[in-house]
């Protein structure tokens, strides 16, 4: 299993977790009121379900499973990959908490910037990977 | 296959049938649940069929930490299904009704119940999967 899998995986469960603890903290106080602002952790809630959890899973998966090539860099450069984890990682970060930090104005577009810059990286280097050994 | 796998996709697929059969549901005016039921249905898609999905899946498919031991399923695996789909079952059972049975001791207590099951579930799985993710020559060396 490659580093930047282990990484993206690690960080998934991380994610999940604490998606989870928000949510339980959003139903308690639907069903007992705890504090008027919890209700702002909705979209924290959702954004790391899906993105932090779900999406980068995927992402860490395929990038391990997926076939991988017959040249020396098997699965291509490592750096872009890396920088694949780090910009959806720190994308992420930005938006979830971009909102609850009053100097950074502009933090969830820089965030879903970054997240999409990993995207981007994840298709390249995936691209050529969508492929058979069988010709 | 193993069999936990086998019950995690299983259940899966039944929350993912559901999930959309509520989805249809909420879109007819003449109900008007489509508020109440929309906290269901999502988790019913995203915890019940896709979350559970990729843990059956992985349980199954990532490399276990040792593979001499004969028994493919861990405690662990099984503590995970049962936790988290019984506070799945127990949450889509008393969420919907919040608003219309407002400050009931027994649905406060059913959504505290069902909210620490699928903490615990996730907890366990994470247990199970987190040490299975290593590099292969640090798993070889492990195995030696």
């Amino acid at each position: 299993m490659p580093a930047q899998t282990i990484w993206m995986i690690r960080l998934s469960l991380v994610y999940l977790l604490i998606s989870v603890l928000l949510g339980g903290l959003i139903i308690t106080h639907k069903a007992v009121d705890l504090h008027p602002m919890i209700w702002s952790l909705l979209p924290v809630h959702f954004e790391l379900a899906i993105w932090g959890w779900l999406v980068q899973f995927v992402m860490g998966t395929a990038y391990w499973m997926f076939p991988k090539k017959l040249t020396a860099k098997r699965r291509g450069p490592a750096a872009p990959a890396w920088a694949m984890v780090v910009l959806f990682n720190f994308g992420l970060i930005l938006l979830v908490a971009g909102p609850f930090i009053s100097s950074l104005p502009q933090s969830s577009l820089i965030g879903r910037l970054c997240i999409g810059l990993s995207i981007l990286l994840f298709a390249l280097l995936m691209w050529s990977r969508i492929t058979t050994y069988r010709k | 296959m193993p069999k936990v796998t086998r019950w995690f996709i299983k259940a899966g697929i039944i929350y993912f049938i559901v999930g959309v059969i509520l989805a249809l549901i909420s879109e007819f005016p003449a109900i008007n649940a489509g508020p109440l039921l929309l906290p269901v249905y999502w988790h019913m898609l995203v915890i019940g069929w896709l979350t559970q999905i990729i843990m059956g899946v992985s349980i199954w498919m990532f490399p276990r930490k040792h593979r001499d031991r004969k028994k493919r399923e861990s405690t662990l695996t099984w503590l995970t299904f049962w936790t988290l789909n019984s506070g799945l079952t127990l949450r889509f059972l008393s969420e919907p009704f919040l608003p219309v049975v407002q400050d009931s001791f027994l649905m406060n207590v059913a959504i505290l119940f069902s909210s620490l099951l699928q903490i615990s579930g996730i907890i366990f799985y994470i247990m199970e999967i987190w040490p299975r993710l290593q590099p292969r020559k640090k798993r070889k060396r492990s195995r030696s």
